[in-house]
């Protein structure tokens, strides 16, 4: 029987989070179907300690493509490796993340190997009889929950939304294969990367953080989004806007949640001053704990909030930065 | 310069909203408008164009009121508009339609660039533009937020990542998808507009563009949606009004319990 | 010392017999939303002594009888979107907020109209209304908050008027609680009625001072299938008030023509960061042209846009798509709530004037706002000729200083409208408690004792939203 796939990502010789989120979705749908699970990594270099957290998360096999053509990623190097590896392999399932990357590789890829793929998944699942995946995601706005399936196509494809599954628990003791694949460098490659500028006064992206404090038009003024800033900076937290307040130019696009930004799953979602348009709602739905700070009791965002303080945010966010400050103090 | 840019009608996000006790989505009317991230794509194919003295081909594939938001392209400045019409399109997944537009664009012939807004805000699967780059063969760069350069057959973007900003120089023809911070779309002119109502919109449909039939429509769609559910989203909020000094502290510090949790948890 | 009787521990009581005790509110976080409307709170706020939120006519009336017995003040409430503290219960008193009166009675798509509970919002109503491809077209700009009760208390306005003029029109026959508890239902479902008096017109625009509107039927007209806006900067004022008459001349009645001066686009595009290139730019005229047959539309919005260009505009944007005209409308609507957050004091008027009389306004305000020193943004209906002048407060002032300097220049704005261009204080916001003793200032006397009779003879106890209006 023909194996499930992941596609690991790696960057500066490390797996980002999501490579091992994959591993532990696949794990179950192997299982389930009772064959092998690799992990395919493409990069220059990966170190040894991350070939086998690949493992310990559940891989039974490592497809290891090591090259220097391979890292930073452009889609002609990626696809062209991946091609000949499933031409070679033909794996049922290929899964990536829905990240910049898994969202320009996989529709590329599937065109390139003639079968479907759906975008964004929230859950995966094997039906019963058929073995077909079930892949299921958010639609319309994340409105609807849509079950879709590739019954004729093999590989079935499909990216799966970040932070949409806890990390698997790591085992060591596991046993796994690594099979170094080796990378022929396409003639002409028509893209090159040159360098990386790095966002500036941001750790990570919105889409990776556990917590998010997010800022929208209740707050009136560009200065006033500090302190949506400052809460966050407190917490080391990541910030987020509406699409009211990047539209006014105080927040960056890099920092738009909602249906024309980012769709995010942190644990904790802080709205200050955000009434929740649906477009917004429909980037939070996966959020873990929604909080909502607010002066209208009937905005929207109370609908799926977990916790709203209704209130004047200009006097309930600084006080809270303050409360916060004294409990750290006293621990 | 010749700019190909695909863009999609869906639905009017603002005519939507969502029932406070269900969660569920009320749809009301079937306003139909130009997907807004498209604008972007549209407004840069636009400065590259004057630019370059090239020219900016509008194209869609939809039923025929999508002539619609070919119009307001032709409005904003594009020279021709393309709309891909026929029942034989008709539920078309992300492949069969990135197949059918780049039958499309190789019946149009010689292009230099290709670009596409980030995705569309109802589908939202970002996949037809990259799969209408392999279906041509073409170099591919998504999520480009700026333009630095063009010389020759060469251009330096940069794309929005997770990590940052990545420069990348690619070799045209090519096919960009752009994000929001690229470009502040222009809004139409009656210059624009007149020159637009003596611009005919060209109808294409399957046999135009010399489709192969087994692979546009649901027939050539590899995926199948087998069921959809309306999940109840709408969550139960613990609800603080914060009303006074006591109040206030008191909704504060029981959510100070709840970051704690997340912190811990 | 008010002539009214305080609000006792029995009063309470029997409010919570008529109508529950879960509609009575008297702690002061939950009443303190109901002691100002929209204008500025630092200015005109009064708490209620309570809050009762009937939940039928029958429940409004027995309140009215109770507060006639014991002659105490009543102030009926809507959403609270009022711009002229008309919803302030200036004496405490009993606070009546129709927000649990919120059903359609009867949609009668036969007879095109709708009977509704004065509770309803009236964007909710349209809402319900979409399906049968029917609409109410009085549109204030506040419509997705104001209660279609508020809306005919105070003949409401707004971006549409010139085309489907104000809610009166609409306004086919209606329930009210006189301030005696009585209730009357006036017109009904005709079109026509010179049967006695028109009481129903008199209720409407009344603002709460003759009875509560409890009920109302309102006639209804088609949907407009097609919509299109265009944006036109010119470099004068004068240039773009010229366009208004001949467009109207020509045959086009534009659903809106709205004006907005300099400083009213530019706080509002910098408050939205919107790019529009603005150098040189004078004025703006927003307009838009609606109907069914979208050739039609077309053809209206490239003769407009043709005519403006005419008149010397500099640019003319427009908009078909609703990303677009939604992009533009921002523009406009966003003025008020921009201002607000520069300076949250501030005197947002609404005078109206002859469309001519239009350019000779903006030089007046100039001149006052370089003899007190203030700014004074002004945008609005143009086609209604009614001009939302904004008179801010100067962040720096202190709020002693503006209370003395806010009157005179009220004052030298309302002398100048009426007396010297034959126009009116408010156009569509009303009198209620910010313009009342301009009201008797600038109204004759013999005319202004026929008001002060009129509302006598209604309310000879002085209970039904004492204060307002009239002094």
């Amino acid at each position: 029987m023909a194996d499930v796939w992941t596609i690991a990502e790696v960057s500066g010789g490390v797996l980002k989070e999501i490579s091992l989120e994959l591993l532990g979705r696949a794990r179950t749908l192997a299982d389930t179907l009772g064959v092998r699970l690799a992990s395919v990594a493409l990069t220059s270099h990966l170190n040894e300690d991350q070939v086998e957290r690949l493992a310990a998360s559940g891989a039974d096999v490592i497809y290891l493509g090591q090259d220097s053509t391979l890292e930073p990623f452009t889609v002609s190097a990626h696809a062209s490796a991946l091609m000949a590896l499933v031409a070679e392999h033909s794996p049922q399932i290929i899964l990536a993340g829905a990240t910049t990357y898994g969202r320009t590789l996989l529709p590329y890829l599937a065109v390139k190997l003639s079968c479907g793929l759906t975008a964004d998944c929230t859950d995966l699942a094997i039906e019963e009889g058929s073995g077909n995946l079930l892949q299921i995601r958010p639609a319309i706005g994340g409105n609807i929950m849509a079950t879709i399936k590739s019954p004729n196509h093999r590989p079935q494809m499909a990216t799966i939304r970040p932070r949409s599954t806890p990390l698997p628990s790591l085992d060591y003791s596991r046993t796994c294969t690594v099979c170094h694949v080796p990378i022929t460098a396409a003639v002409h490659n028509p893209t090159h990367v040159l360098g990386l500028r790095p966002f500036v006064g941001q750790q990570r992206s919105i889409e990776d953080a556990e917590i998010v404090v997010a800022g929208g038009k209740g707050l009136k003024k560009r200065d006033n989004f500090a302190l949506v800033e400052d809460l966050a900076s407190l917490l080391g937290a990541e910030v987020g806007a509406s699409r009211d307040a990047v539209d006014r130019g105080w927040a960056t696009y890099p920092h738009q949640v909602g249906l024309s930004g980012k769709t995010i799953s942190p644990e904790l979602y802080i709205a200050i001053g955000i009434s929740g348009a649906i477009q917004h709602l429909a980037g939070i739905k996966t959020a873990k704990r929604i909080v909502a700070i607010n002066n209208d009791r009937d905005a929207n965002i109370m609908a799926i909030a977990d916790y709203a303080i209704i209130g004047d945010l200009f006097a309930i966010v600084p006080l809270l930065a303050k409360r916060l400050q004294e409990r750290r103090k006293t621990q | 310069m010749h700019i190909i840019v695909p863009i999609k009608q869906v639905p009017q996000s603002s005519a939507v909203k969502m029932d406070p006790v269900t969660g569920t989505m009320i749809r009301s009317g079937s306003a139909a408008t130009l997907n807004p991230l498209d604008l972007y794509a549209l407004e840069t194919a636009l400065c590259l164009s004057e630019r370059s003295a090239g020219s900016v081909t509008a194209l869609t594939m939809g039923p025929p009121s999508a002539a619609q938001i070919l119009k307001e392209a032709l409005s904003m400045g594009a020279s021709r508009a393309i709309l891909l019409t026929d029942r034989l399109f008709g539920g078309s997944d992300t492949y069969a339609t990135s197949y059918a537009l780049s039958k499309a664009i190789e019946h149009i012939g010689s292009f230099d660039l290709i670009i596409t807004g980030e995705r569309a805000t109802d589908g939202d699967t970002a996949q037809v533009g990259p799969g209408i780059a392999a279906w041509l063969d073409v170099a591919l760069v998504t999520y480009v937020s700026a333009i630095n350069t063009i010389v020759d057959r060469t251009m330096e973007v940069e794309r929005l990542t997770e990590e940052g900003y990545q420069a990348v120089r690619l070799t045209l023809p090519a096919l960009i998808s752009v994000v929001k911070e690229i470009a502040i779309p222009r809004l139409p002119t009656l210059r624009g507009k007149k020159r637009a109502m003596n611009t005919p919109i060209e109808e294409w449909d399957a046999r135009t563009i010399g489709a192969d039939i087994g692979k546009i429509g649901l027939k050539g769609s590899p995926t199948r949606v087998v069921k959809i559910e309306s999940p109840k989203v709408a969550r139960t909020a613990e609800v603080h009004i914060a009303s006074d000094e006591d109040s206030m502290k008191g909704a504060v510090d029981r959510l100070i319990d709840i970051i704690e949790e997340v912190y811990h948890g | 010392m008010t002539p009214y009787t305080p609000i006792t521990a029995a009063i309470i009581e029997e409010l919570i017999t008529i109508c529950s005790a879960s509609n009575v509110l008297t702690e002061r976080d939950r009443i303190e939303g109901y002691s100002h409307d929209e204008t500025s709170k630092e200015q005109y706020s009064v708490m209620p002594d309570v809050v009762v939120t009937p939940t039928s006519t029958e429940q409004v009336a027995q309140i009215m009888r109770l507060a006639d017995r014991h002659t105490i003040p009543v102030t009926p409430r809507g959403a609270g979107s009022g711009l002229s503290g008309g919803a302030i219960p200036l004496f405490g008193g009993i606070v009546i907020s129709l927000e649990k009166m919120n059903r359609i009675i009867e949609i009668d798509e036969a007879n095109l109209t709708v009977t509704a509970e004065a509770g309803i919002v009236t964007n909710e109503l349209n809402e319900h209304l979409k399906d049968t491809g029917l609409f109410f077209a009085g549109y204030p700009m506040s419509l997705e908050s104001c209660f279609l009760g508020g809306n005919i208390a105070e003949n409401a306005g707004g971006g549409k008027a010139i085309k489907y003029g104000v809610t009166s029109r609409y306004v086919l026959g209606m329930t009210v609680v006189t301030p005696q508890g009585q209730i009357v239902h006036l017109g009904g479902k005709v079109t026509k009625d010179v049967s006695s008096y028109d009481l129903k017109q008199l209720y409407i625009g009344s603002e709460g001072t003759l009875g509560i509107i409890c009920e109302a039927t309102i006639k209804l007209i088609g949907i407009p299938k097609v919509a299109s806006t265009l944006l036109v900067p010119f470099q004068s004022a004068q240039q773009a008030i010229a366009v208004v008459p001949l467009l109207m001349k020509q045959g086009i009645i534009p659903v809106s023509i709205e004006f907005m001066d300099r400083l009213s686009f530019e706080i509002s595009c910098s408050y939205l960061n919107e790019t529009l290139p603005l150098s040189g730019v004078g004025a703006m005229l927003l307009l838009e042209v609606d109907g069914s047959d979208a050739a039609q539309v077309e053809a209206d919005l490239v003769a407009v846009g043709e005519l403006c260009e005419e008149m010397g505009a500099m640019e003319v944007y427009i908009a078909e798509d609703a990303n677009n005209r939604e992009r533009i409308w921002a523009v406009r609507r966003a003025i008020a709530e921009a201002i607000k957050v520069y300076s949250p004091v501030q005197s947002l008027e609404d005078v109206v004037v002859p469309i001519t009389s239009i350019p000779q306004v903006l030089p007046f305000l100039k001149e006052l706002s370089d003899r007190y020193g203030l700014q004074i943004p002004c945008y609005g209906h143009a086609g209604d000729g009614n001009l939302h002048a904004t008179i801010i407060k100067d962040p720096e002032w202190t709020m002693e200083k503006w209370l003395e300097i806010e009157p005179k220049i009220l004052r030298d704005l309302y002398a100048f409208i009426v007396g010297k261009l034959g126009g009116k204080i408010s156009g569509e916001h009303g009198i209620g408690l910010k313009r009342r003793e301009f009201v008797k200032e600038l109204t004759p006397d013999a005319e202004y004792e026929l008001l002060k009779t009129l509302k006598r003879a209604f309310d000879p106890k002085n209970i039904m939203n004492p204060g307002k209006i009239l002094i």
